[in-house]
């Protein structure tokens, strides 16, 4: 079977490995990352702070080619979650301001990608990434990427729990509300920015949003949250990868492989959902 | 007419029915929801296209496959609204991603979802867009009262026997239409944009609902027109300058906002 | 200043002449007080009159605008913190939150823990001691979101005392109580009371101040009186302090206006 022999033997294609080696990487960090997302109901900022994040990508991709994407797309990361933050401690109807903020970075990004030359083909490749010819480089780039966003939530674990659990206590307690929440919005913008060459800036937010929704589908149980999520992503992305590279071999139409990879997802959610009705 | 004078037509009714709606969708903080609503419809428009019937069709469908599913999902525990629109969101997209990368001849392009296509907007768009705002605005007049009341006072609502559920109904219905009418034209940024910012803006200079109906609209308008003059000015996309021209009334009015909040104190 | 029956224990917390405010607005201002260790306070007064400031003040959420505040003897500071326990006005907690009550009260030990170190013997005595003493032993592994109102309302008392505070601090801890959960709450304010931790309550059930505690401060943006309370709680008093509500006063009980009303 094409299927089973793409599970397997596709990956020892270089560029097939480095694609899944990406994938693992972000899966592990948004797996844990992602539970945070859910249990403080963060799904809206989460996806303005992957529109937010554009801009840069733009600016770096045009100033700088593929290796300024980096550069630009980490400064906006930091900047957006700073500005995000200080925006939904206001609470000015935080998530009429997360849209606006959404749109009017991604239109600033829209602006300076349609400022180059050739215009529809760059912007598709930014919002979408480039899963199949993601270069050594880039492994590198993400996986650090990745790793950094995945410590800076792992080291403030306990406090986010905490502001997680029960927020009106936290301060008397004696954490900062406020920089716990940086601490976690710039987690999730680094994998926005870890996540840009891989599946571009548009589906990262199934990465970080969808996993943790399927652990807390999946168990009550705080430890196996984390482990749930996280293995999840992993074996998603797998099984997504080798179906996209499954289906272009044998079908011989370009799928791309970020779309397949969180359609997976997506069928991950609605099985456990299924699960969790039958079940009930 | 030029293409131009349509543009700036549809803009018009697009900007004054989002505002119109926007105010209700801010107030009751489902700005999510709108946005998840634009990204599902985007596989709904690509079959459409595939299909070669209207694409509003196609995206209105999808629309009210996305409203059932999300009825439906509200109802598992633990499931909270902001992830079941969150995973819908980006499933819709996905799902619009790859169809439309099986189908690389139909007109539609991730771009011009995104930011639609002002310019190139046609008669039928103006005309959905005009339909979708008389609909709307005949729906406020008659239950514009009711949705008010159910949305700046939720538990007095509850209290005074009505039905909270029946109005959020209504409000979803509206959204919906709103989002449809808007996104072949202005696409689903500007769409969420132009549903978003007026209203929050004009919450910032008005505390009372029906003020906020006037002047929300208004601020729509002006961003959709202010936007596509621009656009023209310093050959910009027409999407996103309108979009940025709306985040700037927003920052324009929190700005007055905090002026008069600090001469008050 | 009165200080009748001062007992022999050291001054826990002393205010004198003290404001707390938040940015430009004073919301409690010439506040001044002294509590003893193993004393209990109680915060009386309308609603935004000050009290939950109050606390908010004694945690270190506000600033001492004007006057001077010690807590066991030294200004307030990170380690007149680490003292202090809060147990927050009781709001709802997602029901499917995945946590049991057991991890729930360790959290209380995470600002010892630092964040890295695995629970040790000593956590874990703290946890199990601060579930007996609130009387949840028994449902430590539940789900702390299945518990009722009133045991979630303990399992965060629990918490708090597992950090070993020496003075505790408790918003509205009688709200939404039935009798046998109320009974329980006093039942382990009277035994904290007996081991010398000092008792910093705000409520409006008169009865159970009296219950409870030794010292009353009345407020209302202002201090209208402190002291004992049969000095403390009369009539004139009550009355300047709930100006506008109805308030009837009677040997045994005082009939406060209700808390939800406006």
């Amino acid at each position: 079977m094409v299927f089973l022999d793409s599970l397997t033997t596709a990956f020892a294609l270089p560029f097939m490995g480095r694609a899944l080696i990406v994938l693992l990487v972000l899966s592990l960090a948004a797996g844990v990352i992602g539970v945070f997302i859910n249990l403080r109901g963060l799904e809206f900022l989460s996806d303005g702070l992957t529109h937010a994040v554009f801009p840069g990508i733009a600016a770096g991709f045009v100033l700088g080619g593929r290796d300024g994407l980096y550069v630009g797309a980490l400064i906006a990361a930091i900047a957006a979650a700073v500005v995000l933050t200080l925006l939904s401690n206001k609470r000015v109807s935080s998530d009429a301001t997360i849209a606006i903020v959404l749109t009017a970075m991604f239109s600033l990004g829209v602006i300076f990608v349609s400022r180059s030359t050739d215009y529809a083909g760059q912007l598709e490749s930014l919002l979408f990434g480039h899963l199949l010819t993601v270069t050594h480089t880039e492994v590198v780039v993400t996986s650090v990427v990745a790793i950094i966003a995945l410590l800076l939530v792992v080291t403030t674990f306990r406090g986010q729990l905490f502001v997680a659990f029960d927020r009106s206590a936290t301060q008397a307690v004696g954490y900062r509300p406020l920089l716990l929440n940086l601490t976690l919005n710039v987690a999730i913008a680094l994998v926005v920015v870890a996540a840009s060459s891989a599946v571009g800036n548009l589906l990262v937010l199934a990465v970080l949003i969808v996993p943790g929704a399927v652990a807390r589908l999946a168990t009550r149980r705080l430890a196996l949250l984390f482990v749930v999520s996280a293995g999840f992503a992993m074996l998603a992305s797998w099984f997504g990868l080798a179906t996209a590279f499954g289906l272009s071999v044998s079908a011989d139409v370009a799928i791309p492989g970020g779309a397949t990879v969180v359609l997976f997802f997506v069928l991950g959610y609605l099985l456990m959902l299924g699960w969790r009705g039958i079940r009930r | 007419m030029s293409y131009l004078d349509r543009a700036m037509i549809v803009l018009t009714l697009v900007g004054a029915l989002s505002g119109l709606v926007g105010t209700f969708v801010v107030l009751r903080r489902r700005v999510l929801f709108a946005q998840a609503l634009t990204h599902a419809t985007f596989p709904g428009a690509v079959l459409a296209a595939v299909a070669g019937v209207n694409i509003q069709i196609g995206a209105a469908i999808a629309s009210l496959v996305l409203v059932g599913g999300l009825a439906l999902l509200g109802r598992v525990r633990g499931q909270g609204t902001q992830a079941a629109s969150g995973v819908m969101l980006t499933a819709g997209f996905a799902f619009g991603v790859l169809l439309q990368a099986l189908n690389p001849n139909i007109p539609i392009h991730v771009d011009s979802f995104l930011f639609g296509s002002v310019l190139a907007s046609s008669w039928n768009d103006a005309l959905f867009a005009g339909i979708a705002l008389a609909v709307t605005v005949v729906v406020l007049l008659i239950a514009g009262k009711q949705l008010i009341f159910a949305v700046f006072d939720p538990r007095g609502y509850r209290a005074a026997g009505f039905n909270e559920r029946g109005m959020d109904v209504v409000l979803l219905l509206l959204t919906t239409l709103t989002v449809v009418a808007a996104l072949p034209a202005v696409g689903a940024i500007l769409a969420i944009s132009l549903i978003a910012a007026p209203p929050a803006a004009a919450r910032l200079l008005t505390s009372k609902a029906t003020t906020m109906l006037f002047v929300a609209p208004a601020l729509g308008v002006t961003a959709g027109l202010l936007g596509l003059t621009i656009s023209r000015l310093w050959a910009v996309s027409a999407g996103a300058s309108v979009a940025l021209v709306a985040a700037g009334i927003f920052l324009v009015a929190l700005g007055i906002n905090r002026v008069r909040s600090g001469a008050r104190s | 200043m009165n200080f009748v029956n001062t007992p022999a224990t050291p001054v826990a917390l002393e205010l004198i002449g003290a404001a707390f405010s938040y940015g430009h607005d004073v919301a409690l201002d010439e506040v001044t007080l002294s509590v003893h260790e193993g004393e209990a306070l109680a915060l009386i007064g309308p609603n935004g009159s000050g009290k939950s400031t109050f606390l908010k003040g004694v945690l270190g959420l506000l600033p001492v605008t004007a006057g001077t505040m010690e807590i066991f003897g030294a200004v307030r500071g990170p380690d007149t913190a680490r003292s202090l326990g809060y147990l927050p006005q009781s709001d709802e907690v997602d029901p499917e939150f995945p946590v049991s009550l057991e991890q729930v009260v360790m959290m209380g030990r995470y600002r010892r823990m630092g964040w890295w170190r695995l629970p040790a013997r000593a956590d874990r005595a703290a946890v199990a001691e601060a579930l007996r003493l609130t009387g949840l032993t028994t449902l430590a592994k539940k789900r702390f979101g299945l518990l009722s109102g009133g045991q979630q309302q303990r399992g965060l008392l629990a918490r708090a005392l597992a950090a070993n505070p020496r003075m505790l601090l408790l918003d509205e801890p009688f709200n939404g109580l039935d009798q046998p959960n109320r009974e329980a709450l006093v039942e382990t304010i009277r035994v904290l009371k007996g081991e010398g931790v000092t008792v910093l309550l705000t409520t409006h059930d008169l009865a159970l101040a009296r219950e409870v505690c030794d010292k009353v401060l009345l407020v209302n943006g202002t201090q209208i009186a402190f002291g004992s309370l049969a000095d403390v709680l009369t009539l004139q008093n009550l009355q300047a302090a709930f100006s506008g509500f109805q308030v009837e006063v009677d040997e045994h009980s005082v009939v406060l206006p209700g808390h939800d009303g406006h």
